[in-house]
């Protein structure tokens, strides 16, 4: 029971020092660099519903930031339709979308459904690069798509100050840390866990595998969308390769593995560390080489690909292990409550 | 431009993407591993080749007896020390995903390094063919697309013919179809892996020599190349050479002509198109690939 308490204090201290952040943190830059960060950790833990916990190495999610961002902000730039409701009706489609596109996608294996998302959002960077209007809707093309704006207001989510920002996307981590920690331990998530590990044995043990995968598919990518959504809110500007493109759907997956895919905390470090690094170095010395801070980017994943494959989560559990070996009294002490609790 | 101009130059555009794809379904059917850095890796061959076009002057096509052994040693020495290890590691996994995602980020590195060192201007080197057009009875094709289409349907005979009779083909082949009994049979399948990425690379260098006269060069050029050569060896079947050449050609026919009846977006949906009807009705390709989709 104490080694549970323990890990309850430590995220709830985490959790209340990340809300007063902004007390600390007062320039508008370092605000907007964490405000990437987060958002950044947010959408790779969407895509680890479906590439981490499902196994389904999906190279197109930038579709559905594109969709939540696109509807959202058509919607708001026609009717004025808030954004916080946009954002359900953007969640709504990308949900119908990624349902479209799973049904025969996710009977395809391993790499074929790899090259299959390749192509999709490929598709979608090029109808949104060359779609100016849809009927009345204005949809700018390549050049892009601004939001409107009015001025400050919490309805259409416009603020001159980043702190608003600062906390809705940290209640959004919070709320995607929480169903990923919900899917996890469901049965969801355990049927998931099977057809990852043996698609052909998860189906022999009765999983209607399509089915599942379907429904972790449809989750991610509402959630996706979502955090396309906030971009729009937060960049008030939308560029389809961008939004959309190979550099959206591929961060979102680097992040997760570097954090560790399939683990509920992985993406969310790896999305921090990833995001802080990279504009650590475009701050430092970006001006000087283009494409530096991408470089040492592609660096980090293929170094942590080749000597930490199960991700930066993994190092923690390595050093406790190690600690547990040395003097096992806390390591013990913690099981010995679990198993005690459980029965 | 006539129709069987339109025909011709879809041809020759459509053999050099039969080419790149070539590199990369060789190197999936042998190690089973989808190389994302094809593109990139295409895009550095381009960049080699124009620098030393500036340097040396010499035809681009000479260029090749010194492009494509580079290229090859950049793949040995890749798969060397890049992808080896990481396939090492994953032995006991049923679907090898890391791989991929390691060529994935390969390429990042390749883009931005190239980026750093070259700047992003589009560059193309204009030899003294570039601007030329031959003319065959009627049709009339850029000597520059037309000299790519032989080069390219020339090497990629050579290489059929190589992976039929040559005894590295056989071991490459072998190693394909079953890695343990190749091993048993005596093949160092560890260095047939790495020279399967060499050779894989090695073709990207002709695609690059016969592209430069014609095509503007530049750091993200390999992205255009990329999805296009995904989208070849998935029509062609995955893992198959004759595939690989017909599927660009099918391709680089449906662009063009399709662009003479129809805006450039519809064109490039209708070849994403294209390929996710073959995808969803015959994963396996045209020519069918033995390998499990």
């Amino acid at each position: 029971m104490k080694g549970i308490n323990k890990n309850y204090i430590i995220l709830a201290g985490l959790g209340i020092l990340l809300c007063l952040l902004p007390m600390f943190v007062t320039k508008p830059y370092y605000l907007q660099v964490i405000i990437m960060c987060i958002l950044w950790a947010y959408l790779a833990s969407c895509w680890n519903i479906i590439g981490g916990f499902a196994g389904q190495l999906s190279l197109g999610h930038g579709i559905y930031t594109a969709v939540g961002a696109y509807v959202a902000v058509i919607l708001f730039n026609t009717f004025g339709l808030s954004p916080w409701l946009g954002m359900f009706v953007g969640g709504g489609i990308a949900v119908l979308l990624s349902l479209v596109i799973g049904f025969p996608t996710f009977g395809l294996r391993g790499a074929y459904y790899a090259l299959a998302t390749v192509a999709i959002g490929e598709a979608v960077v090029v109808l949104l690069n060359n779609t100016g209007h849809l009927g009345q809707f204005l949809i700018g093309g390549a050049e892009g798509l601004s939001v409107k704006m009015v001025g400050v207001s919490a309805a259409a989510i416009q603020f001159n100050s980043k702190v608003p920002y600062y906390y809705i996307i940290l209640a959004m981590l919070f709320l995607i840390i929480f169903i990923a920690q919900w899917i996890k331990n469901s049965k969801l998530g355990y049927y998931l866990v099977a057809l990852r590990e043996d698609e052909d044995a998860a189906a022999a043990m009765g999983i209607d595998v399509r089915r599942n995968k379907l429904i972790a598919g449809a989750i991610s990518a509402f959630f996706t969308a979502l955090g396309g959504v906030f971009y729009a809110v937060l960049i008030r500007y939308l560029e389809p390769t961008a939004i959309a493109g190979a550099i959206m759907s591929n961060q979102m997956v680097f992040m997760t593995i570097v954090g560790g895919a399939g683990t509920v905390l992985g993406p969310v470090i790896g999305g921090i560390t990833l995001s802080f690094i990279s504009e650590l170095i475009r701050f430092y010395l970006g001006s000087q080489l283009m494409g530096l801070h991408l470089f040492i980017f592609g660096l980090i994943v293929m170094l942590m690909i080749i000597f930490q494959p199960k991700g930066l989560i993994e190092l923690k559990e390595r050093f406790k292990r190690k600690r547990g070996s040395g003097a096992d009294q806390n390591e013990g002490g913690e099981s010995g409550a679990r198993s005690a609790s459980g029965a | 431009m006539g129709f069987l101009s339109v025909v011709a130059n879809g041809l020759s555009m459509g053999a050099i993407y039969g080419l790149i794809a070539l590199g990369l379904t060789l190197i999936f059917g042998i190690m089973k591993i989808i190389n994302f850095a094809q593109g990139a890796l295409l895009m550095v061959s381009m960049m080699i080749s124009y620098w030393l076009w500036v340097a040396t002057g010499l035809s681009p096509y000479i260029l090749v007896l010194i492009v494509a052994p580079l290229m090859f040693l950049m793949g040995y020495f890749s798969e060397r020390f890049l992808i080896k290890p990481v396939i090492d590691a994953q032995k006991d996994v049923r679907e090898p995903v890391s791989v991929l995602l390691l060529t994935a980020a390969f390429a990042i590195v390749l883009e931005n390094l190239c980026l750093m060192l070259f700047g992003a201007d589009y560059v193309m080197a204009q030899t003294s063919f570039s601007s030329q057009t031959l003319a065959l009875g009627s049709v009339t094709v850029s000597a520059a697309r037309f000299y790519g289409l032989i080069i390219a349907l020339v090497v990629a005979f050579l290489f059929y013919m190589f992976l039929q009779y040559s005894q590295t083909g056989r071991n490459l082949r072998a190693t394909g179809q079953d890695r343990n009994a190749a091993a048993l049979m005596g093949i160092d399948v560890t260095k047939t892996y790495a020279i399967a990425f060499g050779i894989g690379t090695a073709l990207l260098a002709v695609a690059a020599v016969a592209l430069i006269p014609f095509y503007y060069v530049h750091p993200s050029v390999g992205a255009v190349f990329m999805t296009k050569a995904f989208i070849v060896v998935v029509l062609g079947g995955l893992g198959s050479v004759p595939g690989a050449i017909l599927g660009g050609i099918i391709i680089g026919l449906i662009e063009s002509v399709a662009a003479q009846y129809m805006t450039a977006t519809l064109t490039a949906m209708l070849v994403y198109l294209v390929f996710l009807v073959v995808l969803f009705i015959k994963p396996t390709g045209i020519f069918g690939s033995p390998y499990e989709w």
